[in-house]
């Protein structure tokens, strides 16, 4: 049970920076994931956080406590990794006991924690296996196993689940987050895939080249994306970014912020009939239909600009590609960016 | 592993291709095996005039003579030194190289170095730096109150044959473990790291063990090594005395068969050694087929 706080924290590989100053407060208790594309410095930021990259500066704090000069094992931590790390010469048990034994806890409450992790993840009868007996699903149980055994302050997750199929994923993930809230420990969790993100988080840190982009809930992010580059990483498929002068038609834009020269619309909200209030029209030729089972994908080339938007729309509706349609989109819907700061122009989103 | 399957139309290329090195074996390998297996079993008169078939007079001789069970022990302390020796300095320095980051290439160069010198000049260079006349070794250690002749001290003897042959044999293993190592994750000392372990426990819980089919495989490399690559070394430095403290078996083969003309005894000799190397490496071949113990 622990905070995790981060002061301004940056990392620099000899004059590269990959971290280039990050604040964050994890609260007690909180499932924080840190997404972003590769090479935005979210792996680094945990590798910071779990003690096995170096601070070169800012603060760095794990329950009120400066670590930033701990060594790993003196920071109360686990972490999972992406290739889950399991011992390949020790059974399940052994890499279960192992952090354990390193600390010196005693027999009795050494088997008592086993049990239970394995009694949590239903990894009991695997217990005398080694790991290269196991499937990838049980692998990645045995590697959370590992972190629970330990009782630690916070987990780290590092993109835990991206080595397993797509439906074991999905399976996972619910899993992993059943087990956050039961056991309610502080968590950082690192993922690129924006699903994982989005469905796991109790507050999602957007990165990007080494800075945040955004902090906030999943639904505050996905509804209110506080920069261009958020609102085309957050959302499947991404939202549409429309250079405004490129419309020839800006009935309706007027009411928009001052400073707005591009605006986004989500797939989800643009229509292939009028509707009601004050909305935006554009003229476009449909390119492909992709059906994807409940809904389908419509990609459109827009008449004014050529760019190319897409708009789902429910069931598989019957329109021949080449065939010229007009889209629409309720001003409400339509969120307003300055494409100099690449920042939302209606409201300042609080970050923190 | 995948193994690439030519299958040839001809019938009768696949086995023209091999023919050379069969050749080349059957030659230079199994005539002169079958040939000292023969004469094992025979005795020759000193002047060569006559050869006598005495089944297994020249074994039992062997085994009942003081100085071939003496060969045998020496043969014994020699490899378990050297092999030791060798292998721990070596993993010592793999792991140091393994260490450094910048500079491991340069310091992976300069350790293979000694592979690429020939065993006589190996125990040229070591007998020049031992010499209790002109060497530098000696002058040091007398400094420290030790008096150095290996010449005259037999246990001195092979401590020198012991380093020398250590020496050439540590870029071999070297090269093996710093492999090994590399191929040990990262994120699993890291791991171990953050389940509270030390460097020294990590090396040796986790990177010890998982080395541990490179261990084996160099563990028999060097035996051998010790057994039947080091004549020329021998030769060079002490010439198996002094009062043959470093006698052991492969040279013996040479000074009883070429210089004392015992044909018999020293083909017995051969014999044995071929029956210990093939016992080496049925040992080790059994331990590749079933891989990696872990």
């Amino acid at each position: 049970m622990a905070t995790i706080d981060l002061i301004d924290l940056k990392k620099n590989y000899g004059n590269v920076p990959a971290v280039k100053g990050v604040n964050l407060k994890v609260a007690d208790g909180e499932l924080i994931v840190l997404v972003g594309p590769s090479g935005c410095g979210k792996s680094t930021l945990l590798r910071m956080v779990a003690g096995l990259e170096t601070v070169t500066s800012g603060r760095l704090e794990i329950g009120g406590r400066d670590v930033v000069k701990a060594e790993p094992a003196e920071r109360d931590i686990a972490m999972v990794f992406q290739n889950y790390a399991l011992y390949p010469h020790m059974s399940v048990r052994g890499n279960l006991e192992y952090g354990l034994k390193n600390r010196g806890t005693p027999r009795a409450e050494i088997d008592r924690r086993v049990q239970e992790a394995a009694d949590i993840l239903e990894i009991g009868p695997l217990l005398d296996r080694k790991p290269r007996q196991l499937s990838g699903g049980q692998r990645q149980r045995v590697a959370m196993g590992r972190a629970i055994v330990r009782e630690p302050a916070a987990f780290l997750f590092d993109e835990p689940l991206s080595n397993l199929d797509a439906k074991l994923r999905v399976q996972m993930r619910v899993e992993i987050r059943k087990l956050q809230r039961r056991l309610k420990t502080t968590s950082l969790y690192v993922t690129h895939d924006q699903l994982e993100a989005m469905t796991l988080a109790d507050r999602l840190v957007v990165m990007n080249a080494g800075l945040v982009e955004q902090i906030g809930t999943p639904t505050e992010v996905y509804d209110h994306p506080a920069t261009l580059f958020v609102a085309g990483f957050i959302g499947s498929p991404p939202m549409n970014l429309i250079d405004v002068a490129s419309l020839s038609n800006r009935r309706g834009l007027d009411g928009l912020p001052a400073g707005t020269d591009i605006i986004g619309i989500r797939p989800d909200v643009l229509f292939l009939t009028p509707q009601e209030g004050i909305s935006l029209s554009m003229q476009g030729t449909v390119e492909l239909l992709e059906p994807i089972g409940g809904e389908s994908h419509l990609h459109v080339r827009l008449d004014s600009s050529g760019q190319s938007v897409v708009l789902s729309v429910p069931g598989r509706p019957n329109i021949a590609e080449g065939s010229a349609v007009t889209l629409h989109a309720r001003v409400a819907d339509i969120h307003p960016f300055n494409a100099q700061t690449g920042r939302r122009t209606d409201t300042a989103v609080a970050n923190l | 592993m995948q193994t690439k399957r030519t299958i040839f139309p001809n019938k009768f290329l696949p086995y023209a291709l091999l023919a050379p090195q069969l050749a080349v074996t059957l030659v230079f390998f199994i005539w002169p095996a079958a040939q000292a297996v023969k004469s094992s079993f025979e005795r020759e008169d000193p002047f060569g005039f006559r050869t006598t078939f005495i089944w297994f007079e020249n074994y039992t001789r062997l085994f009942s003579e003081p100085g071939y069970l003496n060969s045998l022990t020496k043969t014994g302390i020699f490899a378990v030194s050297v092999t030791l020796l060798s292998m721990s300095l070596s993993l010592l320095l793999a792991v140091a190289v393994n260490r450094v980051i910048k500079s491991n290439r340069a310091y992976t160069t300069l350790l293979v170095w000694p592979y690429a010198v020939a065993p006589v000049v190996v125990g040229i260079l070591w007998w020049f730096m031992f010499n209790p006349t002109i060497g530098i070794a000696p002058y040091l250690l007398r400094g420290l109150g030790i008096s150095w002749n290996h010449r005259v001290d037999g246990n001195q003897a092979m401590i020198l044959v012991v380093i020398a042959a250590s020496w050439k044999q540590i870029s071999y293993n070297f090269l093996f473990f710093v492999a090994g190592l590399q191929s040990v994750p990262q994120s699993l000392n890291e791991a171990a790291a953050i389940d509270g372990a030390g460097p020294f426990k990590r090396f040796w819980t986790i990177v010890f063990p998982l080395l541990s089919p490179t261990t084996f495989f160099l563990l028999i490399v060097n035996i051998n090594y010790a057994m039947f690559d080091t004549f020329g070394l021998i030769d060079a430095t002490t010439n198996g005395g002094p009062n043959q403290a470093t006698n052991i078996l492969v040279y013996k083969v040479y000074a009883d068969g070429f210089l004392g003309l015992n044909i018999g005894s020293s083909a017995a000799q051969s014999v044995v050694l071929m029956l210990i190397v093939i016992a080496l490496t049925a040992i080790q071949f059994r331990f590749i087929e079933r891989r990696v113990q872990y």
